[in-house]
């Protein structure tokens, strides 16, 4: 036990734990990525190359990634 | 006067077979068995309030202790049997003229874990001076204390319960002036024992509303007893929670800190005698204005800015549940799926969100500290008593360098582990600190757990990353498996001349 840890409470009271994307925001942003990550995902099927794994395979990973963690929070199981 | 003299002897009396089923958690020493406390105090004046008002029995002692001893002395014992050992919790000691002074420090010590006679050992802050007298304020609650009398008894009927008690303070020193006060949730105490007075006083105890009083005692020797029992109208539910799992999971990706209690409810009141009837409790509700023993209906004042609660028990949802939210209370009422009666049980599961702002702060060095109550039980008028809880906060995957602190008092405190949890998404596991306590009640409401953990950015973003890599190499894999060649190569016909 660490008795201090109520005086880092308080003196914490100024800086209150705000996410990057609020509760209400969470479907729309994990919708929209989602929907782009499988738009270029598609893009990527009908046009398998070298260049596109950069260009196409890449983006659409990083907006699947994020969208699916948000989706994950948008339907009530917060990871 | 039936005093006796032999303390061990006779606190084996009070002895039950229900110990066998109660831990006696961690929080204790070990002395040897040859152990006796050292005379080394007088109880100079002692005041012994014991409280049957709610569903546990509450103890006040406020003793003026003086050190008998010609060296200073920092150890105050006080004795129980195993059986209560294993039902006391919650104690406090402070000191009554002193509220700075501080921190006592309670806790059982084991010498003979076969013997009956079992003893809290209480450090004083500092050491008391020969000849010198401090106020202490001590008190403990014991659950599992009553004994329903009649056992059984027909739905509509009042209940009444038993307990059973010493006259006079279970102690290791002698005591020179002390009086027993027990108060009562009604006047209505239709038995109780009556014992010789002295003095002015023909005969204890002194009845006053709903208060009884033994004494004022002159000097009693060490492990002095005198059985007293109350039997006293209770016509209210004895609401006991075996177990309650407490999950609070931390989320920073979606800025929620969610709940969940998972309650093993019994009602440890005076049976039914004969089979429950639908029409007549129906009846009761109209002509004796509610008024019953059985549990019908739970209230939990959650904290402002609760939202989403569900209620749910072995079946699944209970609709019989109201939350109202609004600026100002975030109140949960939910009525058991049957009206609960002595001896039954009902184990259900209740759980909440609420924003992560309302309870995790940044800290200036770039941690996290998270500030949450450590129980939220019901809030009865009754009361509600706690054999075990386990609190379990699940930090996010990754959080570290894990540190705590609870104002529930320490003696409750049997265990305290960080573990590994494991849930969607996550690939190491979270950390989740676990405390386990036992034999709390509901005044330990909204006792702070304080909990600070650094959290790096790249334990934050393990979770994205995963999904990307996978996924990326799914794309990979796409992009490789299309350009293999599966057709047969043609080969050039040569013609010849």
């Amino acid at each position: 036990m660490d008795s201090s840890l109520h005086e880092v409470w308080q003196a914490a009271s100024g800086s209150p734990f705000i996410p990057t994307i609020g509760k209400e925001n969470q479907f729309l942003v994990a919708f929209v990525l989602l929907v782009l990550g499988f738009g270029l995902s598609g893009a990527f099927a009908l046009n398998r190359s070298l260049v596109s794994l950069p260009t196409l395979a890449v983006p659409a990973s990083l907006s699947l990634a994020v969208g699916v963690v948000y989706m994950f929070c948008a339907v009530g199981v917060y990871v | 006067m039936k005093t006796s003299a032999v303390f061990s002897a006779v606190l084996s009396l009070l002895s039950l077979a229900s110990a066998a089923s109660s831990d006696k958690g961690s929080s204790k020493s070990t002395l040897p068995s040859t152990f006796k406390p050292p005379q080394v105090f007088k109880n100079a004046n002692l005041v012994h309030v014991i409280s049957v008002e709610k569903n546990y029995v509450k103890e006040n002692i406020n003793v003026v202790v003086e050190n008998i001893d010609k060296k200073a002395q920092n150890e105050y014992y006080l004795p129980f049997t195993a059986d209560q050992i294993s039902r006391l919790g919650g104690v406090e000691v402070k000191d009554r003229k002193d509220t700075s002074a501080g921190p006592f420090v309670a806790e059982n010590v084991e010498f003979d874990p076969e013997s009956d006679t079992q003893y809290l050992r209480i450090r004083l802050p500092k050491p008391l001076a020969p000849g010198a007298q401090q106020t202490l304020g001590i008190s403990y609650y014991i659950l599992k204390a009553y004994s329903p009398l009649p056992a059984a008894i027909k739905q509509e009927e009042a209940q009444f319960l038993t307990y059973t008690f010493s006259a006079y303070v279970p102690s290791v020193y002698t005591t020179s002036k002390q009086k027993t006060e027990v108060k009562f949730p009604s006047g209505n105490i239709p038995d109780y024992t009556k014992i010789p007075g002295s003095g002015d006083i023909k005969e204890f105890p002194q009845k006053q509303g709903t208060k009884l009083t033994y004494g004022p005692f002159d000097e009693k020797p060490a492990g002095a007893y005198e059985p007293i029992r109350v039997r006293f109208e209770f016509n209210r539910p004895v609401t006991h929670v075996g177990r309650l799992e407490r999950d609070i999971e931390v989320s920073h990706w979606g800025g929620n800190v969610a709940f969940e209690e998972r309650y093993t409810l019994y009602h440890r009141g005076a049976n039914l005698s004969s089979l429950f009837n639908r029409v007549k409790w129906q009846q009761s509700q109209y002509y004796q204005q509610g008024n019953t023993h059985a549990l019908k209906e739970l209230k939990f004042p959650l904290r402002v800015g609760s939202i989403d609660p569900y209620y749910t028990d072995v079946i699944g949802n209970v609709s019989t549940s109201r939350f109202r939210s609004n600026k100002r209370e975030a109140s949960l009422e939910i009525k058991p799926r049957y009206p609960v009666f002595g001896g039954w049980k009902y184990p259900f599961t209740i759980g909440w969100n609420s924003d992560a702002k309302n309870f995790l702060r940044k800290t200036a060095t770039g941690g996290f500290v998270l500030n949450v109550p450590f129980l939220e039980g019901p809030k009865q008028n009754e009361g509600v008593e706690y054999e075990q809880v386990e609190v379990r906060v699940i930090l996010p995957e990754g959080a570290e360098n894990v540190k705590y602190v609870t104002s529930i008092p320490t003696q409750s405190i049997s265990s305290t582990e960080v573990e590994i949890h494991k849930t969607f998404l996550d690939t190491i596991g979270r950390t989740a600190l676990v405390i386990k306590t036992r034999n709390l009640v509901d005044d330990f409401r909204d006792r702070e757990l304080v909990i600070s953990y650094d959290y790096p950015l790249s334990a934050s973003l393990r979770k994205p990353f995963i999904v990307f890599s996978s996924t990326i190499a799914f794309f990979v894999a796409v992009w490789l498996i299309g350009n293999i060649e599966l057709k047969f190569a043609s080969v050039p016909v040569v013609s010849k001349k």
